[in-house]
């Protein structure tokens, strides 16, 4: 993508200052809004959590090298608290943030990849493609994709295994990322879609076809780049909704207890009983995290569809 | 309404029927563990080519497995359960589902009055104390799965306050001196489970009413009711309310498909012994003929859930009627 051909190197400065004026100017208007702000606020502390959470509460605790007894109420030793095995749940909620953001941001990554590409190619090619692959679309949309990627996951992870490694996390990550990933692109698609359907009739992309340029490269310069804002704000909500997904999943007991995400900790707070023996302290951490995170992203995804979206600049 | 409308819906909805089918049939063939391979690592080759001519695994998987899946699933033969040995798989739903159907039934009809009615009043009264604070706990209560909400009332109200039981639907061995005493035995099970099914959709259905409201709102026809000068009651009654419940109604509809997956979670936590609770325990179990069922009844009940919004659309609004 960044090979650009000959072209006068003024005209490219200017398109760089239009864009960075365009980028200033997006800010500007962002940083207007107090509930995206705070919800960025969130986010960033969840990011850096996520990021190094050894350099926060230490390595993972384990039933081994639990720091505590069994089902302390929080106090001076442990502020949040211990599970059943005396783990700290300060300690496991941080790494959990680590499994819960990495799953969503990798489901993320899938789900806009899939729709994008779906929703591109349907628009720009129209006829038969986009017919058949508005077809499975339609399809995916009516089906409770919760109860697929719930049938999905036992399916994939008794085929892969769960034992295996791969980057540093295990397997389990990976096929429910997977799993979120396949189960959730159908709306992203429809939307990028509509968007592509009316970039295409543009002048540029018939002066591009004019001097010869192919499918590919219409597509990936021409019509991508005009659904990019789009594509933006589709990522804010197809993460909250990644990282709900995950927590019922791991929830009800599709996650690995040896990479805790905040669902699979609350799925251990059900298993030993918490909440009939009132130990609040198990299940306050996790589920805060996660709605603070969703709510976050929440806050973020209203903000940006009023910057993004001049339509509904004046409404609200 | 046109029967071309009909039509072209009820197409759609036994296409999107036939598609699952075929979903259900390929996913299961991929599953590892069948019991057909498990045989073979104990069995002699002959003896395991000889059961596989009497099940019909020897033939091409398409068209003559698919063929005998599709009959046999339209007959109700939806095979045995792994788990639940000597009860089929119709069996076990079917007694599993009416726990499910009343704790969602009643749950969906709360939230639906009550949500929607919230969510006409804050769009209604934008900016105003209701819409602040309401705004802001749907909000909260959106980003929270369902079962969250359970875990809190079970802390709060059983744990902490000592006044629900924590789990089941009746008390285990319990005898009843009268239908009565059943009856007060159920509700005790039931306010927990139902409290968290109905604060759960309110928070989403009155999200939903607010925006439909405030979306009717900025049409041109209110404003004209409002330069005849009726009064404000009537504008909301006559003019917005039919207007913004329709799409209301049928994005309730549309829902349904995330509704079921709050449902699993909320019959886990209760312990609440429907299909939630059933698809828990099979997953646990790896049971796939039973998984294989719920995913069959929940995704054809959904699309026929969404059949009949259409319909109710296409009756109530006579733009879509094409």
């Amino acid at each position: 993508m960044t090979a650009t051909s000959a072209r006068p190197a003024d005209l490219r400065a200017e398109r760089m200052a239009a864009r960075i004026r365009g980028v200033q100017d997006f800010v500007r208007r962002f940083a207007r809004r107090r509930d995206g702000l705070v919800g960025v606020a969130i986010l960033v502390v969840f990011g850096a959590l996520a990021l190094a959470p050894s350099l926060f509460v230490g390595p993972l605790q384990t039933a081994t090298t639990a720091s505590g007894t069994s089902l302390q109420a929080p106090g001076l030793s442990h502020l949040f608290g211990t599970d059943e095995l005396g783990r700290d749940l300060l300690n496991l909620t941080v790494h959990g943030t680590r499994i819960s953001m990495t799953i969503g941001f990798l489901a993320t990554l899938v789900t806009i990849l899939i729709g994008a590409t779906i929703g591109i190619v349907a628009g720009y090619l129209g006829g038969t493609t986009d017919t058949v692959l508005m077809r499975i679309t339609d399809f995916f949309l009516v089906l409770p994709t919760f109860v697929l990627a719930l049938i999905l996951a036992p399916i994939v992870l008794d085929l892969v295994g769960a034992d295996a490694e791969i980057a540093g996390f295990r397997a389990t990550l990976f096929v429910i990322v997977l799993v979120i990933g396949v189960t959730s692109w159908a709306s992203t698609a429809r939307i990028i879609r509509a968007q592509a359907l009316s970039v295409k009739e543009r002048a540029f992309v018939a002066r591009a076809r004019v001097i010869g340029a192919g499918g590919g490269h219409i597509m990936l310069r021409h019509i991508l780049p005009n659904v990019l804002n789009l594509i933006v704000a589709n990522v804010v909500l197809t993460f909250a909704g990644a990282i709900l997904t995950e927590t019922v999943l791991a929830f009800v007991g599709l996650g690995d207890p040896l990479d805790p995400s905040w669902g699979q900790i609350l799925n251990a707070a059900e298993g030993a009983g918490a909440p009939g023996l009132g130990a609040w302290w198990y299940i306050l951490p996790p589920a805060g995290s996660v709605v603070l995170v969703v709510l976050a992203f929440t806050l973020v995804g209203t903000a940006l569809d009023d910057v993004l979206n001049p339509r509904l600049r004046t409404r609200r | 309404m046109s029967g071309r409308y009909l039509l072209r819906k009820g197409a759609q909805a036994l296409l999107t029927i036939a598609f699952i089918l075929l979903l259900n049939f390929l996913l299961f063939r991929m599953m590892p563990g069948s019991p057909d391979r498990v045989l073979a690592r104990n069995m002699p080759a002959a003896a395991h080519q000889q059961l596989q001519e009497r099940w019909g695994l020897n033939k091409p998987l398409i068209p003559d497995q698919l063929v005998a899946y599709v009959t046999a699933t339209v007959q109700g033969d939806l095979g045995d359960s792994y788990k639940f040995r000597g009860q089929s798989v119709v069996d076990v739903l079917s007694q599993r589902i009416w726990p499910t159907v009343l704790l969602f039934g009643t749950g969906e009809l709360i939230a639906v009055l009550v949500g929607l009615s919230l969510g006409a009043y804050s769009g209604w009264k934008r900016g105003g104390p209701v819409d602040y604070v309401g705004n802001g706990i749907s909000l909260i209560l959106y980003s929270m799965p369902y079962f969250v909400i359970g875990m809190i009332l079970l802390i709060v109200f059983s744990a902490g306050l000592g006044l629900f039981p924590t789990s089941g639907m009746y008390t285990i061995a319990a005898t009843y001196h009268s239908p009565l005493d059943q009856l007060l035995d159920l509700a005790s099970h039931f306010a927990l489970p139902l409290t968290t099914v109905a604060i759960g959709l309110i928070g989403e259905y009155s999200i939903l009413m607010r925006s439909s409201i405030i979306e009717t709102l900025g049409e041109d026809y209110i404003t004209t009711a409002r330069a005849k000068g009726l009064p404000d009651g009537a504008v909301l009654r006559d003019h917005a309310l039919p207007n913004a419940l329709l799409p209301a109604v049928t994005l309730v509809a549309i829902n349904l498909g995330y509704v079921i997956a709050g449902a699993i979670t909320v019959e886990v936590v209760f312990g609440w012994p429907g299909i939630g609770t059933l698809t828990v325990d099979a997953l646990n179990a790896r049971d796939y003929p039973i998984l294989q069922g719920i995913f069959l009844l929940l995704s054809v009940s959904v699309v026929l859930a969404n059949f009949v919004a259409d319909l109710v659309y296409g009756a109530l609004d006579p733009r879509v009627r094409t």
